[in-house]
């Protein structure tokens, strides 16, 4: 027959225990539960201290020290620590707007020093062309002089030449007429038997001299 | 369950004193703060006019955080006084919920309800505060339950609601949210974690249900991923959210 | 004999415990799952819009994400309460 041992403390119910007392007789029971109450009753209790602390509710000793270190966070936060980092940080950051001011006045001179080089530069080219175009007129001009100097020499010589193959040619020419007429005075002496008259024989030989330069 | 004993909450989250009355809890509030101090203070040593590394990059980046993310799009450039106050908020509730996920802690400070409730309490005197300081005790109250440009007869359903809102459900939806939200995370994590243990440590179909445990250990990496996303967007949504009440008690809407 | 009629009468009132823990465990579950549908279906749309909206405007992105965070805030907190009572059910 199973019996059940029941543990009471403080009128509620802290635990039971179901027997299988074949062994023993029925009257044990209730002797056993006087006996085991105040073991029992201990052990109830410190089952109440382990059930630990309720989810919800919060607990004094965590309120203080959570609390007490927060506050302590905040006061030293707000007072020391937070105003030592942001000094530092505006600082660094003044100094860099300082740093980017300087940077940009760097920037502009360094602008300004480019144009004054590039406008150098462009007089400097300018000059420099002027030069070369003078220089270029210069030589121009030389060359002309020179050309126009070697071509009246050039022609002098040439009209030199001219004049010398005029000579020559005009003696050659009368060395010619003068043959022609010894030769035509000889044949028409042999033809006829009479010598011709010289003046007749010159201007035939002229006219047939002039007759064929014509015709050449 | 698969024989899986699980631990009611209460046991979950109990912890023994250790000096005095100082528990994990109240430790890791207590480290939080330290660590936050010491990156401050380390950061402030550095020389300011060389290029922030480190710590104190670091510490420049919360206060430049803080300062465009949080205060410039919620207040406004006169409200970069309130950048401390939100810093220490977002600093010391993310260093609360980070031990949640580091090995050997594993517990978020703010899964309890005693410092979330304690901040979001400051927070309501912070608003209010400001609000009575800026708009006076009679404007402030007026602004709050007769919001212009409402039908006359709404007022008789809109102030209540709006007072009960403002002064009563803000703060504890504040603590609320925050406490919740890592309570949560925590417990998802301890459920897969004791799911996990079950699983690599099961007596019978050894066969079949050890391999099948890396299945629950997946899902705890992949949860504790997540909750470093959670830990911080608490963080960032308590600050912001002190932000916008600072800034709605500052400038009434017209 | 009346040492067991106490003992039974014990037994019962221990049922009965049990019988309201199990539905304060069952209400428990009921108190989560239907606060959270409610967000579920508010979160995504809050997100889904703020997406919409940093799609069609990517420049006015980081107004639109501190805005979003602010709707998922508050459209959270209605979960988180079911959760609270989930909490305090199960106790």
């Amino acid at each position: 027959m199973p019996t059940a041992i029941v543990t009471q403390l403080n009128g509620r119910i802290v635990h039971v225990r179901l027997v299988s007392s074949d062994s023993t007789d029925t009257t044990m029971p209730v002797e056993a539960l006087e006996a085991n109450a105040p073991m029992a009753a201990v052990e109830g209790e410190a089952h109440t201290e382990d059930k630990g602390p309720s989810p919800i509710a919060p607990e004094g000793k965590e309120l203080i020290w959570g609390g007490g270190s927060f506050v302590v966070l905040l006061v030293l936060m707000r007072l020391v620590l937070f105003p030592k980092v942001k000094k530092g940080i505006e600082t660094r950051y003044g100094n860099i707007r300082n740093n980017i001011d300087g940077a940009t006045n760097v920037r502009a001179d360094a602008r300004t020093d480019v144009a004054a080089y590039e406008s150098a530069l462009v007089d400097v080219r300018a000059e420099a062309s002027r030069r070369v175009d003078e220089a270029r007129r210069t030589l121009d001009a030389e060359r002309q002089v020179a050309i126009t100097a070697v071509t009246a020499r050039i022609a002098a010589r040439k009209a030199e030449v001219d004049a010398s193959n005029a000579a020559v040619r005009a003696a050659a020419s009368a060395d010619v007429s003068i043959a022609i007429a010894s030769v035509a005075t000889t044949a028409t002496q042999i033809a006829v038997g009479r010598a011709p008259d010289a003046a007749v024989v010159s201007r035939a030989v002229e006219e047939s001299l002039q007759l064929s330069g014509g015709q050449r | 369950m698969f024989g899986l004993d699980f631990p009611p909450i209460n046991e979950v989250i109990r912890w023994r004193d250790a000096f005095g009355n100082l528990n994990k809890i109240g430790m890791i509030a207590v480290l939080a703060s330290g660590i936050a101090i010491l990156i401050f203070l380390l950061a402030s040593r550095y020389n300011a006019n060389e290029a922030p590394k480190g710590v104190r990059n670091l510490a420049e980046m919360l206060v430049e955080f803080i300062e465009e993310n949080i205060v410039m799009q919620t207040i406004g450039k006169d409200g970069l006084g309130w950048t401390p106050f939100l810093l220490s908020l977002f600093i010391f509730i993310y260093l609360c919920n980070l031990p949640g996920i580091i090995p050997i802690m594993q517990m978020p400070a703010t899964g309890r309800m005693a410092i979330p409730l304690f901040l979001s309490v400051i927070v309501w005197v912070v608003y209010n505060a400001v609000g009575i300081k800026h708009q006076g005790f009679i404007g402030y109250f007026k602004g709050i339950m007769f919001p212009p440009g409402v039908p006359k007869p709404i007022y008789l359903l809109l102030t209540p609601i709006e007072l009960v809102s403002t002064i009563i459900v803000r703060p504890f939806s504040l603590a609320i949210r925050l406490f919740a939200n890592m309570l949560a995370g925590h417990m998802l994590l301890v459920t897969f974690a004791l799911l996990s243990a079950a699983m690599f440590e099961a007596q019978t179909k050894k066969f079949l249900l050890v391999p099948m445990g890396i299945l629950p250990m997946g899902m705890l990496i992949f949860l504790t991923v997540f909750e470093v996303l959670v830990g911080f967007l608490q963080a960032y949504i308590f600050t912001i959210l002190t932000a916008v009440y600072i800034g709605g008690a500052r400038h009434p809407e017209h | 004999m009346e040492a067991l009629v106490q003992v039974s009468r014990l037994v019962s009132e221990l049922n009965a415990a049990d019988a309201k823990a199990a539905n304060a465990a069952i209400g428990a579950g009921f108190a989560y799952g239907l606060a959270a549908i409610g967000p579920g279906v508010g979160i995504g749309f809050v997100v889904g819009k703020a997406i919409e909206a940093m799609a069609r405007q990517p420049e006015s992105a980081g107004m639109v994400r501190t805005t979003m965070f602010l709707g998922i805030a508050f459209t959270e907190a209605l979960a988180l309460i079911g959760f609270v009572v989930f909490i305090l059910l199960g106790l």
